[in-house]
């Protein structure tokens, strides 16, 4: 064990877990001199007498934890339901419908994915409202004029996803996009790169945003009562929930996948994917972002776990 | 919040304030504005113990890290706290200013 790691076990195992990581990187950079050294064993020694700080040393650490899991847990939701529109894509007027309307497990397993992003949806709305609630009144009620700025991005998604998805319907209804103009193709994949890029910037503001905000818990007026929230640790249940759809959505979709494959592989073959890309192409996509949102919010949630099972 | 309580560390938890009064800055950073700012350079058993101190007071909060580093920033209340030391601090100095015979 070198120097560092000796210092820092001088400290309190609660003191360590809620600050040792970073008190290492501090030591890394600024331990020159036995003065260095001194101030450091003492400032280890000081904790051990400040041991009645252990309760709050652990909570701390805990709502640290618990707000870098809600923001795990929502990026992972963003990131699925990208990969659902590719995989809505693939089903849009496609002969998979019927084959999977025909097949009791394909049906299942495709009953499974709806009922997935339902009650994902519902979790994470749920779980999100009054921490969302609570950050919007806090940016406007407050004087910093950046919490307002970061609420832009998601705002202009939500227009620009309401308009998109009119323009959608309207062109599908019109059949307009029958027989697309190379102009209307590029202008189609435009938006859905500004689409993409527009969830993007929203999870990125919406995070900074729960980050800069200084709010744990809020008291609302619920049926003229006053109710209050801890905010992380209330949403804290829906973000399991919502990570258990996510799983089973996933692990449904490989189902889903594998045996329309093993029974149509032809339906595969062609360019059936969003906006006519390669039906084999899309379905890899929306894997490969299903399992990345799979893996980004199985590790927000094992981090809370790990945190309030040893508080 | 009288930053009194806080004992021997009293001093380090006023320049932590007075650093992160600007934005959030992870410890190294404050150590060296602290440095720029004062010429004081706090240890990191100091900064830590301050830091500790400051953050169960609920006069600063961290803030998710984009690295190994933590950064912090001043919650409403540290900003409160810091406000009304200052102001101290400044009665206190132009009062003494004014005391002294003039050169």
């Amino acid at each position: 064990m070198n120097v560092r790691g000796w210092l820092i076990n001088l400290y309190p195992r609660s003191w360590r877990e809620r600050y040792g990581d970073e008190f290492e990187i501090l030591l890394e950079e600024c331990l020159r001199s036995p003065f260095d050294v001194l101030d450091v064993m003492l400032g280890a020694l000081d904790a051990h007498l400040e041991l009645s700080q252990e309760k709050n040393w652990r909570s701390m650490n805990m709502i640290n934890k618990l707000r870098s899991t809600i923001l795990f847990v929502f990026a992972a939701y963003i990131a699925f339901i990208i990969a659902g529109f590719s995989l809505t894509g693939l089903m849009d007027d496609s002969q998979l419908v019927p084959l999977t309307r025909s097949n009791p497990v394909l049906s299942a397993s495709w009953t499974a994915i709806e009922a997935g992003s339902v009650i994902g949806l519902l979790a994470i709305v749920i779980g999100g409202a009054p921490l969302a609630w609570t950050i919007i009144r806090r940016a406007f009620t407050s004087q910093r004029r950046d919490l307002r700025l970061l609420l832009v991005p998601p705002a202009a998604l939500f227009l620009l996803a309401a308009y998109f998805f009119g323009m959608v319907y309207f062109a599908f209804n019109s059949h307009v996009l029958d027989q697309p103009s190379p102009l209307g193709r590029a202008l189609m994949w435009g938006l859905i790169a500004v689409f993409v890029a527009g969830a993007i910037a929203s999870t990125a503001a919406v995070w900074t945003l729960i980050s800069h905000t200084d709010v744990e818990q809020e008291t609302f007026q619920l049926m003229g009562k006053p109710a209050t929230f801890k905010l992380y640790e209330f949403a804290y249940r829906p973000a399991v929930i919502a990570s258990a759809a996510m799983i089973v959505m996933f692990v449904s979709t490989i189902i889903w996948g594998r045996l329309a494959y093993s029974l149509r592989p032809d339906l595969f073959t062609g360019n059936m994917g969003v906006m006519m890309t390669s039906t084999r192409g899309s379905f890899a996509f929306t894997l490969i972002v299903m399992a990345f949102a799979v893996s980004l919010a199985c590790i927000g949630i094992f981090r809370a776990r790990s945190s309030r099972m040893k508080s | 919040m009288n930053l009194a309580d806080f004992g021997r560390f009293s001093d380090p938890a006023l320049l932590i304030l007075s650093s992160l009064a600007d934005g959030p800055k992870h410890g190294y950073g404050m150590m060296n504005d602290i440095e720029t700012l004062t010429g004081v350079r706090l240890g990191a058993g100091t900064l830590y113990g301050a830091l500790t101190r400051l953050e169960s007071a609920g006069l600063i909060k961290a803030i998710t890290p984009t690295d190994r580093r933590r950064p912090y920033q001043l919650t409403a209340k540290g900003i409160a706290a810091l406000r009304e030391q200052l102001t101290l601090l400044q009665k206190l100095s132009s009062a003494g200013l004014k005391r002294l015979p003039a050169e």
